[in-house]
This record gives structure tokens, sequence and C-alpha cells, in this order.
């Protein structure tokens, strides 16, 4: 039965309820009535029948107009609520949803504006999509694009977590402060900085760790084409960057946690690592369950970026991503199969979405809706 | 005997086991501390190479400050367009970040509200374009429809409302305890009175917070500038600075070179300093509303 | 509450009003709007001048009031940016545009046919428009684009450390024997005498084009040449084909190889970016590398190198001589820069862009555009000839305050003007070495060596899909990088996979292509 809206209502529902069960009654006596032939008690019952039908109409009618009173009370109740959301959600239609329908140029001939319009190409039904599902590195693409993010989500969440708190913990306030400063600069380098550093760690004729590695007798390597080790760079120079911009939002959170909780916990005698485990953490836990919930939905973004500056057709096999895929199609001016390509994380995006939203909301419960 | 954790307000009493939780943080921190300034301090160290630099990448990294040279800095603040750009981008930013917040806190808010009818469906409608994101030329063409392309605010009107940003705001009011919204509208307050008299005060880190996360993705976006702005004396920073980066002339026979005073890591290192500088400078600002200050927990318990 | 509210809203839109910067068409009977797009000479040094002289006799002389907007300087950018304009319809008059992109415009109709307009060009078309640039720009018998020379063709070369061969003994190589000994000798016997064993022999870095120098690229084009297997495609009528079809490919992939697992090159030739290669050889990384004649030997680009060794120095040598006795730096290709006129544009503008256009390549125009305005960015020596002078300061046009100025430049030169050649590469003296350099003779030097013609190669067609050109990049890398053994049965197995999935069609359709447009040699 829908969620009743107000609880006055429940006498309404009771009333139903009683008059559905004596209808129930009445049919049962009427069949008995009909078996032992007895004409006036079957008419009797029958007239009876249509008297409760005609009561349990007009209340179901009753708690409609109840139901919608209270609705229409809540809504006024919140009518601010309604009006704070108006100017976003038409923002959203504008810059969202728009969009969404000019990408049906996926599906189509596009040519221009003018020339075609939106809706005026051709319609070409799925064949872009089978472009991109067909390419030979399709599997490829997806192994390459999830490993990217949830070695990232694996190594980077944690560690931005215990960097928040950390922080949060640490009883030095000067190394507390530079950390904090200092953390999230990396988050500033672009990629292509980033690069040059990369390389000249990792150079295989005068990087230092290949200077290190000479230093102790063994061979240089070249990481950065070699297959194996080139996932792993990519991901922890990825976490190298971001964790301390990714510890801001925790930070904040553990702003926020109310004092009381860790003086009552002191009370009874937990130490700090109890703390943190039984307070500290769990307190954030929403937020943590969020952020993760958000990343999820955006899993096949792998970091373009990134992975454009630091890759090479050596390491293509490991390193190349949809999204890289789709820029090389791209720039021969294959617009509809990026739109293609678009369209099809977002399904998978989607659904991913909902399945951990619905896990999560039954084992944590929190979700994002 | 106590020692004093200035971000809880309580006296720690220093048992062993805390004792040694406390050096485990503080190993953890200098450990980190170190990983992370080797990329900042060899940026640093590249900005200030000199023209002519010949040595390997350690002695690189680790160089000398007084073989320093401001060579880099000097060509990329004196070049005639950087001032404009720079001015550009300060105004994107700033009127980004107030359209931003008035869109994003308003909707945050609302949707943190208990008991709203039809918030699942307003969720979900938010949710679908997140994760559909159809790439550079339907958005396109809708700003040119809208006349939007040459102005500036064509640059943070598309984003302008990040679901991301506006879930983890919800997340965070969310964690508001019910009791001051159901004794206020007691008191016969409405929502909107709610918000600005009640929440808001309480959340100035989650603003604060958010309003940077906006404020670096308007300073740092070069694509939207790149597809809309085509006009030279709209360029905002990270277009000029992407063209010094990865620009590979169109005329490849270059006999001058703009800044043949520096080298051209040295001119890229530095360009990434410049356009980090607000930043650097506004966070300090920000770290301030990040204190033990907010009366209720922002989060459940 | 609610006036706070309205207070708000009033503020975001004045705001809204105040700062936004609009294009304002001023609509005035006078001059007519021209709006081009074009590629500057630098992009990083800003946008032409607002008091540039050139805006105000266009006005006067032409009526012409131009609206200029500059592409990002870098490709990929350039054409993201003329695509998405393209499809909102809000291409600009005159677009400077690079041959992919143009193909695709002129398929869907967004660029107008100026087969007729070259009449109206006499100066330009004295010194430009030969046959290769009119078929450039040729789709279905018409003419859709004005193909200008983009570069000095052959301006770039095999450079080798002369000192170096001098510390060893050696002598320039010739053949391609002699060219791996110098790279051994140069990597294990410290040609730079600094008791480190920290040299290498042959240096690079990818830089491929899949249309006509196909991975590796053209880097290691002399390489290739000594293999007769320069270039993507084999250009001949008798045995077209895609290079990677030859036999003697295979030969090349046996040779690089050995370099590479010797340790004759230098390693980081997969990771390097071209500002890295170039910051490389100026540190005396290694020795023999494949360079531009500016790049190479202009003053701002030559001293750092000066400085770190002023007894070092190189020379242009020709490329090696194969096992089968062939040689080549690589394939000739000649650049074009292609201008297209927007389809759109009404006949009066469209006669008026070929009139401007042709004012740009001759007097006024030409030395307003390439060298700026006289006595502010050059003066005429006693030949007559544009020199940016000392006395000129900052805004001399080889200066950064000047070379503002010339930032059209592109629009008026013709890059095969000895006058050019020599104001662009002047000879100098080397701070350090005193030594006398001139980018201009190295041009005639490099330009002097073998090459392999090859017209039209740069419009081939790139395969169908991208997957192809990956799986050929993917391909020769592995093998090159060891993680797949380089055997025969190996290669076989890679160039059968390559053909199945595109690369027999790749060949068919640049057959088609060429066997249409003459190229066929």
């Amino acid at each position: 039965m829908q969620r009743m809206i107000s609880s006055r209502n429940y006498q309404l529902v009771a009333d139903m309820d009683r008059l559905k069960s004596q209808i129930k009654s009445c049919d049962e006596r009427l069949s008995d009535a009909v078996k032992q032939n007895d004409q006036a008690e079957a008419d009797r019952l029958k007239q009876k029948k249509v008297d409760i039908v005609a009561q349990l109409k007009a209340k179901k009618s009753e708690y409609r107009k109840a139901e919608s009173r209270a609705l229409r009370a809540e809504i006024n109740r919140h009518k601010y609520i309604y009006m704070m959301l108006l100017i976003p959600v038409v923002y959203y239609f504008i810059f969202r949803y728009i969009p969404l329908w000019n990408a049906q140029i996926a599906f189509r001939d596009f040519i221009s504006l003018k020339r075609t319009g939106i809706t005026g190409g051709k319609w070409v039904g799925l064949q872009n999509f089978k472009t991109f599902i067909g390419s030979y590195y399709f599997w490829s693409l997806i192994r390459n694009t999830l490993m990217y993010s949830f070695g990232k989500l694996i190594v980077s969440l944690p560690l931005s977590i215990l960097l928040a708190i950390a922080i949060y913990e640490c009883t030095h306030k000067a190394l507390r402060k530079v950390v904090q400063t200092l953390s999230y600069l990396p988050h500033f380098l672009s990629w292509v900085i980033m690069y040059g550093i990369l390389l000249s760690l990792l150079s295989p004729s005068e990087g230092i760790i290949n200077d290190i590695i000479k230093l102790f007798g063994g061979t240089p390597k070249g990481f950065l084409t070699n297959t194996t080790a080139f996932p792993i760079i990519v991901i922890l120079s990825d976490a190298w960057k971001e964790i301390g911009w990714s510890a801001i939002i925790f930070i904040a959170a553990l702003m926020g946690i109310d004092g009381s909780l860790f003086e009552a916990a002191i009370v009874e005698g937990a130490n700090s690592w109890q703390r943190v485990k039984y307070i500290t953490l769990p307190s954030i836990k929403p937020v943590i369950v969020i952020v993760l919930l958000m990343k999820i939905g955006t899993i096949l973004d792998a970091g373009f970026n990134q992975l454009y500056m630091l890759y090479s057709p050596a390491v293509y096999s490991v390193g190349d991503i949809i999204d890289t895929w789709v820029y090389r199609g791209t720039i021969e001016g294959k617009f509809s199969l990026a739109t293609a390509a678009g369209i099809f994380k977002g399904v998978i995006g989607m659904t991913l979405l909902y399945v951990s939203n619905w896990a999560s909301r039954k084992f944590t419960e929190n979700s994002l809706f | 005997m106590a020692k004093k954790n200035t971000y809880n307000s309580v006296a720690v009493r220093a048992t062993a086991a805390d004792r040694v939780f406390n050096i485990c943080v503080t190993i953890f921190m200098v450990l980190l501390l170190i990983i992370l300034i080797i990329p900042i301090w060899s940026t640093i160290a590249l900005s200030f190479r000199p023209p002519a630099y010949i040595g390997s990448y350690l002695e690189g990294m680790f160089l000398a400050p007084w073989k320093w040279s401001a060579g880099a800095y000097r060509a990329l603040l004196g070049n005639q367009g950087f001032l404009n750009s720079f001015w550009n981008s300060i105004k994107i930013m700033s009127m980004g970040v107030i359209v931003a917040l008035f869109l994003t806190i308003p909707m945050a808010y609302a949707l943190s509200a208990k008991g709203v009818p039809g918030k699942k469906w307003i969720t979900i409608f938010v949710m679908i374009p997140y994760v559909f994101n159809v790439g550079v030329v339907p958005t396109y063409l809708l700003i040119s429809k809208l006349g939007l392309t040459n102005h500036l605010p064509s640059v943070f009107m598309p984003v302008a409302l990040s679901t991301y940003n506006m879930i983890i705001m919800r997340q965070f009011f969310e964690g508001i305890p019910n009791d001051l919204r159901e004794s206020a509208f007691i008191d016969g307050c409405n929502d909107l009175q709610i918000m600005f008299k009640i929440i808001l005060p309480l959340s100035k880190a989650i603003i604060m917070t958010i309003g940077l996360y906006y404020a670096v993705a308007f300073w740092n976006d070069y694509m939207r500038s790149l597809l809309y702005l085509q006009k030279s004396s709209l360029k905002p920073l990270p277009l000029l600075l992407r063209d010094i980066l990865i620009g590979t002339s169109m005329n490849d026979n270059l006999e001058a070179n703009a800044f043949g005073t520096a080298p051209i890591e040295a001119i890229k290192a530095a360009s990434v300093f410049i356009s980090a500088i607000p930043m650097i400078i506004a966070y300090p600002f920000i770290q301030k509303y990040f204190t033990k200050g907010t009366l209720a927990g922002s989060v459940k318990g | 509450m609610k006036k706070t509210l309205i207070v708000l809203l009033v503020a975001l839109i004045a705001m809204t009003a105040v700062f936004a910067q609009g294009a304002a068409e001023t609509k005035s009977s006078g001059p007519m709007t021209i709006t081009m797009l074009y590629a500057a000479t630098q992009t990083e040094v800003g946008s032409l001048p607002d008091d540039w002289a050139g805006y105000q006799i266009l006005r006067d002389k032409l009526g012409i009031d131009l609206q200029l907007q500059m592409l990002p300087s870098n490709a990929n950018d350039q054409n993201v940016a003329v695509r998405t304009m393209a499809a909102a319809d809000q291409l600009p008059d005159f677009i400077t545009v690079d041959r992919t992109v143009w193909a695709d415009l002129v398929k869907q109709g967004m660029l107008a046919d100026v087969t007729d307009d070259f009449a109206k060009m006499p100066e330009r078309s004295k010194v430009m428009f030969g046959p290769s640039s009119k078929n450039f720009t040729t789709y279905e018998g018409r003419i859709y684009g004005f193909a200008t020379p983009s570069a000095y063709a052959g301006n770039e070369g095999l450079l080798v450390r002369k000192d170096w061969l001098d510390k060893l003994g050696l002598k320039a190589p010739e053949t391609l024997d002699e060219l791996y000994d110098v790279l051994y000798a140069f990597t294990y016997n410290d040609p730079d005498g600094n008791g480190k064993n920290d040299t290498y022999g042959y240096g690079a870095f990818v830089e491929d084009y899949p249309a006509y120098e196909a991975y590796p690229g053209r880097r290691f084009e002399p390489l290739m040449g000594a293999f007769g297997v320069e270039g993507t495609w084999n250009m001949t009528a008798a045995n077209f084909g895609l290079r990677i079809h030859d036999p003697a490919y295979y030969d090349f992939m046996v040779f690089l190889k050995k370099v590479i697992d010797n340790g004759l090159i230098d390693p980081n030739w997969q990771s390097y970016k071209k500002d890295d290669f170039r910051a490389a050889w100026k540190q005396g990384k290694f020795g023999v590398f494949r360079e531009q004649n500016s790049a190479y030997a202009s003053e701002n680009n030559y001293s750092p190198f000066d400085k770190n060794f002023p007894d070092g120095g190189f020379i242009v040598v020709d490329a090696p001589i194969g096992p089968t006795g062939k040689r080549s730096v690589g394939p000739l290709v000649e650049g074009f820069r292609i201008f297209a006129i927007n389809a759109d544009c009404s006949p009066e503008k469209h006669a008026k862009i070929v009139e401007m256009f042709e004012w740009m390549s001759y007097g006024e125009g030409y030395m307003l555009c390439g060298y700026g305005m006289e006595g502010v960015n050059y003066i005429l020596d006693k030949d007559g000839l544009p020199q940016s002078d000392a006395s000129l300061g900052d805004l001399g046009y080889n200066k950064a305050g000047g070379q503002r100025y010339i930032q059209l430049r592109n629009s008026s030169f013709n890059y095969n003007n000895p006058q050019e050649t020599a104001l662009r590469y002047p000879a100098y003296i080397t701070a350090v070495s005193q030594k006398r350099m001139s980018a201009g003779d190295v041009l005639l030097e490099m330009k002097a060596k073998t090459w392999t013609p090859t017209p039209g190669q740069n419009s081939m067609p790139t395969p169908a899909s991208t997957d192809v050109y990956t799986f050929y990049q993917q391909g020769i890398a592995e093998f090159l990088n060891g993680k797949t053994a380089l055997t025969p049965a190996n290669w076989k197995a890679f160039v059968e996979q390559f053909d199945k999935i595109g690369g027999l069609e790749w060949e068919k359709a640049g057959y088609e292509y060429a066997k249409a447009n003459g190229y066929l040699q």
C-alpha cells in the first residue's frame, strides 16, 4: 500500500479495512446461503453487500480527499522549498537536459545547426554505437578504464581519509599546518608538469629511481614504456597528486563531529585508536559513502588528461582508455562517435549507480536517493 | 600529563596506546610530507632553471638557489596578454562562484529537508545528467543557440551547478540535527528563514569548501574557454598558459623563441605556479573556517 | 527575506550585464566586416596590436573592417575549435584550416568554391599556387581553398657531432654500417671525454603523421630510407602500397631493434616530447639525430648548446646508404596551409576576401603582414630590404614586443623567396664560441641531400577506423620494445592481422586516391 501522507488518516484506513473484511464475510455467507438455497437470505445479503460496497466507496473517496488535502498541506508547508528548487531545476533543464536532447546527433548524420539542425540529420540508428562496441579494442578499453577507476578508488580514497584523520589528530600544530597547506598543492600541477617530474624520476637513462637501481647493481628499466609498471605508475602518481585535495572534504566533515561524543568516549576510557575506530570513522561514514557512490556513477571516466600525457603506443595495450580512444577518433571529426561513447558510459554509470545506491541503502542506511 | 589536542576540545589523557597512536600519526604525516613535497619542490626548482642548464635530473631537482634565474617569471609576467588574461580569469572565477553558490545552496538545502513530497524524483532528475556526460558538441550547440559565445559567462554557466558538489553539500546539511529545524518550524519560521538564520551559519566550512572547489574549477578551465571565447581579448589565463605549455606553433620554423631568456621547461613550471597563485593565497583564509566552531555536528553520530 | 532575495537577483543580473563583454556587431554602412581565423606566427606572444597600421589601411583602401581570431597553438585544439564552430554555423568568413578538417568541411558544403578566384590574384599566383597546390584543395573537380606553402620543403637533415667524430678519429658516415659503428663509438667510447658513460649515439622522439610519416615517425626516416621504406606509402605506380608490406621493412625493424637492444639510442625516445628531445641534444646526450634547420641553427635555439659546448659543433650528413644501395633522408613533403572561405559569405564579401588576400601577398600588404610597420618594427637597409635594427629596441620584428606585429606573416610569406630566407635566417656570430652560424646556410645544405619526392603524400587518406592505425602503432612499438619477439613468423602474423582489421582497405583507399589525383609516379 502506498505510503500514507498523514497519520491522521489512519482511522480512515482502519475503517476501510474493516469494511473490506465485512464484504469478505458477506461473500462467504452469501455462498453458504446459495448452497442452502435460501433465497431470502441470499437477497438480504446481496443488498447488505451493495450497502457496504457503497460505504467503502464513500470511505475511499473520503480517504483520497483527506490524503490529497494532507498532500496539499504538506506541499504548502514546504512551499519555500519548492520555490528554492525552481531556479536550479530550470537551470538543470536548460543546461543539462537540452544537451541530452542535442546528443541525439549520435544517432544521426549531423552536419551543422543550419544545414541539418539537430533533428534534421538522417537517422542512422545505432551505427555509431556499433562502431564503438565493435571496435577491435573495445574490451581492452573497458578493462583498462575499469582498472584505473577502481585502482584509483582503492588506493586514493583510503589514503585521503587517512590523511584527513591524521591531520585532524595530529598534535604538532606546526606539522599539521604545514602538511595541510602543502598537501593540496600537487593538485594544481598540471599533468604536463607532472609528466616532466615522472620522467625525471623514471627515465631509463638517468631517472633518479634508475640511478638508485644502478647503485645497487641492477639494470635500469624503462618504466613508462613497460606494460606491467605503467598501470602502477598511473595509479600511484594520481594518488600522489590528488589525495591532499580529496582530503579537504573529509577534513570539513571531521570538523563537524560533535565534541561531546569524544568526551563521552574518553570518560569510558577509550584510547586514541578506539576513538578513531568507534567514533571518528563512523561519524564521517555518510560522507565517505556519498563520495564513493558519486565516484561509482562516473566510474568510466578514468582520468583522460593524465593518461593522454603519460601514454605512448608502447603501452596502448594497458594505457588506452575509452576517453583517449575517443579523443583520437574525435580529432578526425567523429563527433557522433564521441557522443555515442558518452551515452554508453552514461548507461553503464546509471546502472551501476542504481545498484550501488540500493546496496548502500540496504547495508549502510545511507544512500543518494 | 594531558596533551591538549587543539582540534578536540577534550584533554586527552596520554595512555601508552595514545602515545603510540601519536607517534604513528606523526610518522605518517612526515612521510607524506616528504613524498608530497618532492613534486612541488622540483617544480619550483625547475621554474628557476637558468638558460643553458646542463646536468642530471637529480641535480636539477636540488639546484642551489644561488644558481637560480628568474628569467621564466620575468618573461611570463612581462607578456602583453598576461595581465589581460589574468583579469579575465579573475572575472570568470568571481562571477562563477557567486552564481554557482546561488544555485547550489538552495538546491542542496531543499533536498536535505525532510518529508518533502517528490524529493526522490527530483534527486533522480538531477542524477541522470550526472552520469550522462555527452561531450563537447551537444553543449556547444546549446551555448551558441543561447547566444552566449564570446561572453565570459559561457565559461561557467554550463557547470555552475555541479551535481557532485551539490550532493556533498546536501549530505552536510542532512547532518544538522532535525530538532533544530523542527523547533524552528514550531516557532513559526518557514524554510527560507530556517535556511538563512540557522543552517547557513552552521555550514560555513562546507560552503567555503564547495566555493573553493568551484573557484578552482573555474580558474583552471580551458576547454570551455577554448570553444566559446574566440576573441583574443577574452582569453583567460589557462588558455594562454596552455598555448605556452603544449603549444606547437603552426609555424615550426622557430627562428625566435618568444621567451629566449629561459628554457622552455622553466617557462612551463613557472606558468603552473603563476596560475596557482590565487588559490595558494586564498586557501589559508578559507582554512580559518575549518575550525571546530560548528555548534551542532554536521554528520550523524 | 524576500527583499534580500530580490536584491540578490537584481545584483546578479546587473553583474552579468556589466561584466559580459559581447561580440557587438557594429553594423555600419561603411567598411564591410570580415572575420578571419588565422594561425599566428607565435601564439604565445599575443594577438596583433590594435595600432597595427594594416587595420586602417584595409579600412581606407579596401573598405574592409578586419576582425581577427587567433587559432590555438596546438594542432588538436585547432581542429576541435574549427569543427565545433562549423557544427554551430559559427565559422568565421575566412579561415585557416588543416587538410583533414578541410576535407570534412568541403563534403558538408561549408566551404566556398574558389576555382575562379585565382585569376583575380595575379601577384600571389606568381609566387604560389603551382599544380600540386591546386591539387591539394581540389574536390570533385573544383577548388575549395587556397593552399599556400607552409614551410620550406627539405628543411630537415641528419646532424652528427663533429667534435665527437674528431675526438674518436672517425669520419662522417656514408653507409649504414659506418653509421652503426659511429653510433657504437658515440655510446661506448666516451666521445665527450668526461670520463662518464653518459652519451648515446642516436636520439629521437616519436613524431608520426599517419598520412605520410607513420610510426615510428619522422625522426627515424633516414634509417628507413636506407632500406627504401621511408614514408608511409610507396608511391610508384609499379609497386604502390603501404611500406609496411614491403619485405625490406622487416629488415629495417631488425636494424632498429639491434640499435635499441645494444643501447645505441637514447632510451627515452619513446617518452620524449619534442621539447624534451630538443633540450636533450642541447645537453649533449646524443650525437646523431634528424633536426630542422631553424630549431638547430637559429640564434636563440643554438645558444644553449653553444654555451654548454663551445668546442662542439655539428655537420649535416646525407642519409646513410643501406645494404641495397638505397638512401633517403625521408619523403619530401610539400607542406601546405589552407585558407578557405565560408560558403555562407555573400558574393560581395567573397570578392572582398579575395581582394584582401591578394593585397597581403605583395607590396605594402606583404610588408605589413610579414615585417610590421616601417620605422617601428623594421628599417630598410641600403638594398631596400627590411632589417630589424637595435635602434628599434623591443619593437624590432624579431624581438618580443615586435613579434606581435608579424602574427599575420603566414598570410603573406611564400617560403621560396630567397629574400625571406636571408632575412629570417640571418648569419650571426655565436656568443661563446665566436663561430659564424646561419640557419639559412644550413637550410641549403639540408635541401641538397637525398630526398624522396612524394607529391600528394600529405593528403593521402588515413584509415577509416582509428583502430587500424592504433594497431599499427601498437604493434610496431611492441616489437621494438621487446614485448613481442621480432621473428619473421611474428611479423607475418602482425601484418596479416593488420590487413584483416582494415589495413588492406586503407591501402586500397590510398591507391584509389593516388590514382584519381595523378600522384602515382
